[in-house]
């Protein structure tokens, strides 16, 4: 065995290091190589939040309705669809939309006004309507940038969050988590860099897949790190039953002597890393219980989300680790909830739903912005796809369904450099089509912006532009191609932009 | 400048190149890569406007556009390219273009120009010729030393018990047993390495881990993949694919059987298993789906699959609009597709296992075993009687008609009820059949399955390479035939580098999966034709390229990192291999040592523990892959190629090291090193159980901790301890041995995750001391490195 070289070691270090990417911040350096080039690359390497201009956002956090949230119950007022009570959608509203197996073959697509109540809340514009559903939400309405005009081509579940979550239809791709890791990297070294949860719903009805979290083909140390509510909060973080902290802090030390003598022999740099992540991996037992222990959280927290927040699983209990996790650096944190699919009986469900979110999503704005954190952290809001303005099944006053409705549907961001309290976007009188300034019905495609729209590509670059990255230039090779996340579209919405 | 030289343009050209750009440059190696990445997006294969200047042809290049020329002949220092790339006002690509020319890149392309702009064909799609080895040295090492600069040679070899653990990990996934290493060791015949080199290529382990890359790439899994994510009965393809390597079927044919199988004359149940190739894209029968739009999307899957397993393409782009990079028009790709969408089976799955159509045959290796000893009793006992063609056991078995008389009814009529109990077994499994009237496929414009454009379209393959085989079938038989004929560029190519790349650790190109304009230029060209032309020649034998490749000196290098060689990618190959182990030999490693590891082959996959509400977090409530329900006794202990694949939800110890999801085709894993492995390894359940066995091994099967210490490191590293390994291991042993004496309580705790009983005559402080000390090193790289 060779005496090694120190230079040579640290020669090798940063090679690796640097072609590889593994730096704690920065941009992937691999991305970055191709944007400005090699020379710049030892520059800017080192430098925090890597970013390819100035973030308006240092993180960001996805409160994702999965199943696809009735825009017609919660956001959208549309007294005249009152009228047209029972009767069968207009042929020229529907244009030619494409309509999903479900309601194909039903004999009528019968218009079915919400049964909720709205209400018009001051923001910092035209004020925004808002449905009974959800009273908490609208107190914090002038935080809101509410986007009626939300659009997608899928019209099923499977291909619709996979599209949204991943930028295509079909699985394979990285996910926007995936892409904001591979950017921007992570600031704590001792928690996950990009943390995701599963929030209770009494309707679990569609499914979650690990692609949404996932790094299709980038490296699998992107994807999405679950926390959880039931055993270990992160896996395998606890300690097998009969062993202690300090026991593994015997192991460990004797680990990294068996992996410095391989490291003599081998002098790759990686093992030097292994012995590094097992360090990180045994703060993290700290860490992360330490994150989960609400015990410090004061009285005026519960009441703020609930007390439902005390229940780990809840949609309230995931919001305040939201706040929890964004306050100790992590920057990249989405809560999944789902059972908005609400074909049958969307009252009850949607009325369950809504309780399940509506105080918690208020009281983390809320809380963040008491903290001081609002403008640092873009919140988002949304779900796969809307909801049909027609009933599927049978409508009854108190009672219907709608089916899946890609051509418009309502997200809602804040924070994070957009512009509190306004609404973007318009629909028809029967919230089935965009429709510009006059009411008239607009067709966007994702081809070409069109103001006014927001096909989720452009959600997902108007969320890259916030966190200071470029989405036309956030690149990874893959068989040739430099992918991105918005494929070859989205557009930065900048009227959106504060 | 000269003014009187611009009246001799070619004089000029050539005096020009010869002083100023003395180096020539290699056009399919320097130039079209970067006009590929930086040019062709819009004066590429895709050019949109009829009059646009086209640069991927040299007619391109060259042609008049309007008393200029982009490249031109006759004048090359005025060739427009070189004004255009200079140009501060109106430069090319445009200042708001993407992808912007760097210096270097500029330089390079001026250069080329100066020489003449010529063209040559990518050099993936040039059908590779044998080169002459450049020295009589094993062919592999020829070509590596070849390459070698400055004064670098080859590393030492590797010690011998490094390289019986190498070999053995290449081949089989698991180290040498102690038994083998020892036979080894002592052979001092000078072709012992040769002799090991066939025992492992022999060992039924061989088939099971070479399996796991093809199954990789063919994205195999267990469930459909999509929305209800629910089962899929089609593990004995995986059986069989597993069957085909340990026998070393011919690759060529290999590649039949799946690709079309069902196809050849009186196709046997094999080569209809084969085709579940055909089957593997993921599925879905989500509520409201339109069959028409996943008709189109189960095509594209495969089309595209096809195009990373084979040729190394991404097909993806000419899906929508003729490929920006690579010669693939977007007729082209429909027509690939027309292969494939003319099979019988619906475009929605039905949520059913047995997704039609399926065939009913053996659940695992010993069924098949089975089955295949009544298949040739049944044959002979009909041979033994004269049977004509028709007549069947039932006809022996008759008391009366022309073979009566034999006297076989009873032979006959036991061997029916061996058959008729044994196909009572069977299970199914999903594989293609064609449509007697094909389905008509038409281009979708930009790939929308609701657009379909322009006269139906006729099965043929891409222009760019090799054409159809004359007088084959058009259709899947036929694909495959031209796949694995001998005119075909890529395929060969493609394969011998993912066979490189699973014995060096990384590929003489490191896109496995892209060897289209795009990708990387091999590190060794001429090593990676002859590869080709070998396999080619070798009838298509994987066994025959293994041993090639592990035999060289290139391979049996020691793998340390050398002073002097600035190579940290390893592309000289002036090294061994050292990387981190797959998921699967993580475990089976760990298995193996522990001796837990069940050598039943094959069946329907198992299910090992993992943290409880995983599936259930995620699945549909209608979903039958909702609850993991954990398997029991020794299905907790098979290797891992058998750990079931839920798609939506692999099991994350496989994940968390980089496992694909097998939602799309892998042909490369990527390497991670995260906190989450780090606890994987030291807390999970599996991991622990594995560790307190291997340390009730070591504790009855030697007497002393050193002995003890010996074997373990036998078993993980082929080799005894340093004094520096045995001091570190010994202080932990002290450390735990005297804190579980203290606490026995935590020692039975300890000793008590998983489900095998432990063995209740060892002391439990010193058998937990040993299992935190095996924990320990199976996490270390001792275990997880290949070196």
């Amino acid at each position: 065995m060779k005496e090694q070289n120190p230079i040579r070691e640290s020669e090798l270090m940063m090679t690796r290091r640097q072609l590889f990417g593994r730096a704690a911040l920065g941009l992937g350096t691999a991305a970055l190589a191709d944007i400005i080039g090699p020379d710049l690359l030892a520059n800017s390497a080192g430098q925090a939040g890597g970013t390819h201009f100035a973030p308006k956002a240092k993180r960001v956090i996805y409160l994702f309705m999965s199943g696809g949230p009735s825009h017609h119950d919660l956001w959208s007022h549309k007294p005249k669809m009152r009228e047209m009570f029972g009767k069968d959608l207009p042929e020229h509203v529907r244009d030619g939309q494409r309509i999903t197996g479900m309601t194909a073959g039903q004999k009528t697509l019968p218009v079915c006004p919400s049964k909720y109540k709205y209400t018009r809340h001051d923001n910092n514009d035209q004020g925004v309507w808002v449905s009974e559903l959800l009273p908490y939400t609208a107190q914090v309405a002038k935080e809101l940038c509410v986007v009626h005009s939300t659009f997608t081509e899928a019209i099923n579940h499977d291909p619709a969050i996979t599209y949204i979550q991943t930028g295509s239809q079909v699985p394979g791709r990285p996910s926007l988590g995936a892409w904001l890791s591979y950017g921007l990297g992570r600031v704590n070294e001792n928690l996950p860099g990009y943390v995701v949860m599963h929030a209770r719903s009494k309707f679990p009805e569609q499914s979650l897949f690990n692609r949404l979290w996932g790094t299709g083909f980038m490296p699998s140390e992107h994807q999405g790190v679950l926390l959880r509510s039931e055993g270990d909060p992160v896996l395998y973080l606890k300690n097998p039953a009969g062993v202690t902290g300090r026991d593994r802090r015997a192991q460990l030390d004797t680990l990294a002597a068996i992996n410095q003598a391989h490291y003599k022999q081998f002098a790759d740099p990686e093992i030097l890393a292994r012995i590094q992540q097992h360090e990180l991996a045994y703060r993290m037992q700290t860490s992360v219980p330490e994150l989960m222990d609400l015990t410090g959280e004061s009285d005026a927290t519960f009441e703020l989300y609930g007390e439902e927040a005390k229940s780990a699983g809840s949609f309230a209990a995931c919001c305040l680790n939201a706040r929890r996790l964004a306050e100790r650096g992590v920057r990249n944190i989405q809560i999944f909830h789902r059972g908005w699919d609400a074909h049958g009986s969307l009252p009850k469900e949607h009325e369950s739903q809504c309780k399940d979110i509506d105080q918690a999503s208020a009281a983390l704005i809320t809380d963040l912005k008491q903290r001081g954190m609002l403008d640092e952290t873009l919140v988002v809001w949304g779900g796969e796809f809307g909801r049909t303005a027609y009933c599927q099944g049978k409508l009854t006053e108190t009672n219907y369904g709608r089916d899946h409705h890609p051509r418009c549907f309502t997200t809602w961001m804040a924070g994070g450099g957009i512009k509190p309290g306004i609404t973007y976007g318009r629909t028809d009188d029967y919230a089935y089509n965009i429709a510009d300034a006059d009411g008239n019905m607009i067709r966007p495609t994702k081809d070409k912006w069109t103001p006014g729209t927001m096909h989720i590509h452009d959600l997902n670059a108007t969320i890259l532009n916030q966190l200071g990255i470029d989405h036309r230039k956030l690149t990874y090779r893959y068989q040739g191609r430099d992918f991105r996340l918005t494929d070859v579209h989205g557009h930065v919405i900048k009227d959106l932009i504060a | 400048m000269n003014r009187t030289l611009t009246l001799f343009a070619s004089v000029f050209a050539v005096a020009f190149s010869t002083t100023a750009a003395e180096t020539p440059v290699d056009f399919s190696r320097e130039i079209l890569p970067i006009l590929s990445n930086k040019c062709f997006v819009c004066h590429g294969p895709d050019s949109r406007k009829e009059d646009l200047l086209r640069l991927d042809s040299f007619e391109g290049a060259t042609s008049d556009l309007g008393g200029y020329r982009a490249v031109d002949p006759g004048d090359l220092a005025k060739s427009e390219i070189i004004a255009r790339i200079h140009d501060a006002d109106d430069p090319m690509p445009p200042e708001d273009a993407e992808k912007q020319l760097t210096a270097a890149e500029r330089a390079l392309l001026k250069r080329w120009v100066l020489q003449g702009g010529g063209y040559t064909e990518h050099w993936a799609f040039v059908p590779p010729t044998r080169p002459t080895p450049p020295s009589q040295d094993h062919p592999i090492d020829a070509f590596i030393e070849n390459q070698f600069t400055g004064d670098i040679d080859f590393a030492a070899e590797a010690d011998k018990p490094t390289l019986a653990r190498r070999l053995a990990l290449v081949l089989t996934g698991l180290p040498p047993s102690p038994e083998l290493l020892q036979s080894f060791l002592d052979d001092g015949s000078s072709n012992a390495y040769e002799q090991l080199v066939e025992r492992l290529l022999a060992d039924p382990r061989y088939g099971e881990h070479q399996a796991r890359y093809w199954l990789d790439a063919v994205r195999y899994g267990d469930t459909h993949g999509l929305h209800l994510d629910n089962k899929r009965g089609i593990y004995p393809y995986r059986d069989w694919v597993v069957r085909a390597l340990n026998r070393n079927q011919p690759l060529d044919e290999f590649i039949e059987w799946q690709l079309a199988g069902d196809l050849l004359p009186e196709p046997t149940m094999e080569q209809r298993i084969a085709t579940g190739y055909v089957r593997m894209n993921p599925t879905t029968a989500e509520g409201g789906v339109i069959p028409a739009e996943f008709q189109a999307k189960n095509n594209f899957d495969r089309t595209e699959t096809l195009g990373t397993v084979f040729l190394g393409m991404t097909m993806l782009c000419s899906r929508c609009h003729t490929h920006k990079y690579d010669p693939i028009e977007q007729t082209e790709y429909y027509r690939l597709l027309a292969f494939f969408n003319n099979t019988a089976e619906g475009p929605l799955d039905g949520n059913k296992y047995d997704y039609a159509p399926t065939l009913k045959v053996p659940a695992d290796q010993a069924a098949w075993n089975d089955w295949t000893h009544l298949e040739s009793a049944r044959d002979r006992l009909l041979a033994k009687a004269g049977a004509k063609p028709g007549e069947s056991l039932a006809d022996l078995a008759k008391p009366e008609g022309r073979l009566a008389k034999l006297g076989l009814q009873a032979e006959a009529g036991q061997l029916i009820k061996q058959r008729t109990d044994a196909t009572a077994r069977f299970t199914t499994t999903l594989v293609a059949r064609d449509l007697a009237k094909p389905r008509k496929t038409r281009l979708l414009d930009r790939g929308e399955y609701n657009l379909p454009t322009g006269e139906p379209l006729q099965p043929d393959v891409l222009k760019a390479m090799n054409p159809f085989p004359e007088g084959a079938p058009r259709n899947r038989l036929g694909l495959a035939r031209w796949l694995t004929s001998r005119e075909q560029p890529v395929v060969s190519r493609v394969l011998v580098n993912r066979i490189w790349q699973r014995v060096f650790g990384a590929g003489l190109v490191r896109t496995p999966e892209d060897f289209g304009l795009q990708g990387q230029q091999p590190t060794h060209p001429e090593l990676l034709d002859w590869l080709a032309v070998e396999l080619h020649d070798s009838g298509w034998d994987l066994k025959h390229m293994l041993r090639l490749m592990v035999n060289s000196r290139t391979f049996r290098q020691g793998s340390a990192l050398r002073d002097g060689v600035n190579d940290p990618e390893n592309k000289l190959w002036a090294r061994g291999p050292h990387y981190r182990l797959d998921a699967e030999v993580l475990r089976d490693i760990a298995l193996w040592a522990s001796g837990l590891l069940d050598p039943h082959m094959g069946g329907e996959g198992v299910k090992p523990y993992q943290p409880a509400g995983l599936w259930k977090a995620l699945a549909h409530p209608g979903s039958n892959t909702k609850n993991y329900v954990r398997d029991n006794g020794q299905r907790l202990y098979r290797r891992s190629l058998y750990v079931y694949w839920k798609r939506t939800s692999p099991h994350p110890m496989m994940t968390l090291f980089d496992a694909p999801s097998r939602e799309s085709s892998c042909v490369q894993r990527s390497r991670t090193n995260t906190p989450l492995q780090a606890l994987g390894l030291l807390n999970e359940t599996q991991r622990i159980e594995m560790a307190r066995m291997f340390a009730e091994r070591l504790l009855k099967e030697r007497a002393t901790d050193a002995e003890r210490l010996d074997l373990l490191f036998t078993l993980l590293a082929c080799r005894e301890p340093s004094a520096t390994e045995r001091d570190a291991c010994a202080q932990l042993l002290k450390t735990m041995r005297e804190r579980y004496a203290a606490a026995e309580k935590d020692a039975t705790k300890l000793l008590e995750t998983g489900e095998v009983p432990r063995d209740k005559s060892l002391d439990p402080t010193s058998h937990a001391a040993w299992t935190q000390l095996s924990a320990t090193l199976l996490a270390s790289d001792l275990a997880l490195m290949m070196f």
